[in-house]
């Protein structure tokens, strides 16, 4: 007998339910289920509140479109006393940008630096950010860089986890909520930044 | 005395674990009280998520078939292991197919649970573990004291040396952050030089084929992205139904390991690198793993497959919180750690473990999923005691306790006598040594019992 077999021989009472049957039985346990209460009314306040708490830490820029975005970005490394350059993925809605006043580097530094991300959801109860991996979008860079920036349209805003749009099979390899930067609390259970990645976050919020 | 109750006694008398212990845990509590306070619905949600579990375990059989499906159509290669030896043979064996030298860990209990890193140290095989607390027990050779803070029992200044031993640029100054800068350093090249990276799962999701990771590094997919092949190793209870029953356990994992509403990051792998896609591996495996896993669901503790390694229970455990997690002797400490443990490892060795327990029910009450675990470590004491594995000692004196308590008045005359004996022992309202009782006496004080005779007899005078 394969081990596939022997555990699903011993895993074979009670009779399992069809996958209809289970299907309805696990939507039921589902339905209505608690949440914890938003920080705000609206969504984009309770997103930005949530990012500024101590746990995440980010800090956050708001422009009208995306045209905008390559001065939002040299304004943070400017503030961060930053060289003004940085990793930004193969994304044609960044291409149709103008990069001319920073550097687009092709990579991630070892040694830190920055990197951008386009999110494709944000959520208003954790603050978190929704990244994808895509042809467009590697997922690396956002754990190399020191600063991680990333972009989120405001239309992409929603207010509960389970509203982000789950992907249609068989979706990206990789999706990542990110929701702060690399810590750890290993020693002596102290908050330290900047673990093994980002120490540094800042989310441009557009439209 | 076993040697649960040689290491107890090790560690009761190490002051410097009794501060390390002391200053996570504590911080661990406050934190959880924080975050549970702020979600009303929070009990509910527990009564929820513990109903969700039992639901997946009632199912497993189904539900592991439509993981191996949904997986299997995203591109990943599914394994099926029975025990902790088959599921590390396969690992070494996929290992070897990528001709990897080395691998990059990020922390899972069940790859210690099945005994991974000696499996490929066996196999010749380089490892480097990537969460931090892993990276200073991999150091220090030792073994995870906790299951979500494995170093908690070292001090900042043993991590400190440790790192001034190992690393090739160490930190300067005493700071935790400097220490941590040290880590940083050391680890990010070895962690994107390995050929394979292996996690555990906090979940896997049946109708995405997805595995899921949390981790506060960023480590999982530091080590995870740039090897060429990610093998996970889950037990097959991890299995929940779609992203949103993840989504419910995952609010109260976080909230009762760290008090953090989310853990910063949260990643699902569905499968290899796409056609097309910049990074990621170019073979995912997930290696389900029962390892007695269906003999808890037969024998009673079906419950305590419920867990979702939290953490919570050993925060708030009056015991762990004494003795640590090494002298539990197992992989899980804790209250957790004393159910799983026995089975396990076998009840025989370990009948030590469900005694060492007060049953003030602390783990329970904090447990996300209520999982009735002071019932449960009665229920290994009771097997204990049927199959006859308690020393001649402790069954004749339970007997003789037994035969007292069963006759009011001789109990009322011997707990009168034992009192009045209690008080003349005292020195400065406390007992610190008792005769007979010397091994009880040796790490604790009693108060001195109240003048006034026994309880029994105070209530008599009140009600008269």
């Amino acid at each position: 007998m394969s081990a596939r077999e022997a555990i699903l021989r011993a895993l074979a009472s009670p009779i399992q339910a069809d996958a209809a049957a289970l299907a309805r039985e696990a939507a039921m346990l589902l339905a209505g289920n608690e949440r914890p209460p938003l920080a705000a009314e609206s969504v984009t306040e309770a997103f930005l509140a949530n990012l500024s708490l101590p746990s995440i830490g980010a800090t956050h820029d708001r422009i009208a479109s995306m045209e905008q975005l390559p001065d939002a970005v040299a304004r943070y490394l400017a503030g961060q006393g930053e060289p003004a350059r940085l990793y930004l993925p193969p994304d044609p809605r960044l291409d149709a940008c103008d990069w001319s006043a920073v550097e687009r580097l092709p990579t991630v530094p070892m040694d830190g630096g920055a990197a951008l991300a386009i999110a494709v959801a944000a959520v208003a109860e954790t603050g978190s950010l929704v990244l994808d991996t895509a042809t467009t979008a590697p997922m690396l860079p956002n754990f190399l860089a020191l600063h991680h920036l990333i972009a989120i349209e405001r239309a992409r805003l929603v207010r509960w986890l389970e509203d982000v749009p789950l992907p249609s099979p068989p979706g990206p390899r990789q999706r990542t909520w990110v929701t702060g930067v690399s810590g750890t609390t290993d020693i002596e259970g102290q908050y330290v930044r900047g673990a093994h990645g980002p120490r540094f976050l800042h989310v441009v919020l557009i439209g | 005395m076993s040697s649960f109750t040689d290491r107890a006694d090790g560690a009761l008398a190490d002051r410097q674990l009794k501060i390390a212990i002391e200053r996570t845990t504590g911080t661990a509590q406050a934190k959880r009280a924080v975050a549970v306070a702020a979600f009303p619905d929070f009990e509910a949600a527990r009564a929820r998520a513990a109903a969700i579990k039992d639901h997946v375990v009632a199912n497993l059989g189904a539900y592991l078939e439509q993981f191996e499906a949904s997986a299997t159509a995203a591109g990943t290669q599914v394994h099926w292991a029975r025990t902790a030896d088959e599921a590390c043979a396969i690992v070494i064996d996929i290992c070897r197919a990528a001709e990897a030298r080395s691998v990059a860990r990020s922390k899972s209990m069940l790859g210690e649970e099945i005994g991974l890193p000696h499996a490929l140290a066996e196999a010749g095989i380089g490892r480097v573990e990537t969460d931090l607390a892993e990276h200073i027990i991999q150091l220090a050779d030792e073994r995870p004291s906790h299951i979500v803070w494995p170093a908690l029992h070292k001090t900042r200044e043993q991590v400190s040396e440790l790192f001034r031993r190992h690393h090739r640029t160490p930190h300067e100054g005493e700071e935790i952050a400097a220490m941590a800068e040290s880590a940083r350093r050391h680890l990010r090249e070895a962690m994107l030089a390995a050929d394979v990276g292996i996690s555990g799962a906090n979940f896997l999701i049946a109708d995405t084929g997805a595995a899921v990771t949390v981790t506060n590094e960023g480590n999982a997919e530091l080590s995870l992205v740039p090897p060429r092949v990610h093998i996970v190793t889950a037990g097959i209870e991890k299995i929940v139904p779609s992203t949103g029953h993840a989504i419910h356990l995952l609010r109260m994992l976080a909230r009762s390991a760290t008090g953090a509403a989310l853990t910063q990051y949260t990643s699902f792998f569905a499968g290899p690198r796409r056609a097309g896609e910049i990074d990621g591996p170019q073979e995912m495996h997930v290696v389900l793993i029962d390892n007695g896993r269906t003999r808890m669901r037969e024998e009673g503790l079906a419950e305590m497959l419920r867990c979702i390694r939290c953490g919570a229970c050993m925060n708030h455990c009056v015991v762990f919180r004494q003795i640590g997690g090494h002298a539990y002797g197992g992989t899980y400490p804790g209250p957790m750690g004393a159910v799983l443990t026995p089975a396990l490892d076998g009840l025989t060795a370990n009948r030590d473990l469900p005694n060492a327990c007060t049953m003030n029910g602390k783990c329970q009450e904090v447990c996300p999923v209520d999982i009735p675990l002071p019932t449960l470590l009665r229920g290994w004491r009771e097997k204990s005691w049927r199959e006859g594995l308690e020393p001649t000692a402790t069954r004749s004196g339970i007997n003789a306790w037994n035969r007292m308590i069963a006759s009011p008045r001789l109990y009322r005359l011997m707990s009168a006598m034992g009192a009045r004996a209690l008080r003349t022992v005292s020195r400065g309202g406390w007992i610190s040594r008792l005769p007979l009782a010397g091994g009880w006496t040796r790490h604790r004080d009693l108060p001195r019992p109240p003048a006034g005779g026994t309880f029994l007899d105070q209530w008599a005078k009140r009600r008269r």
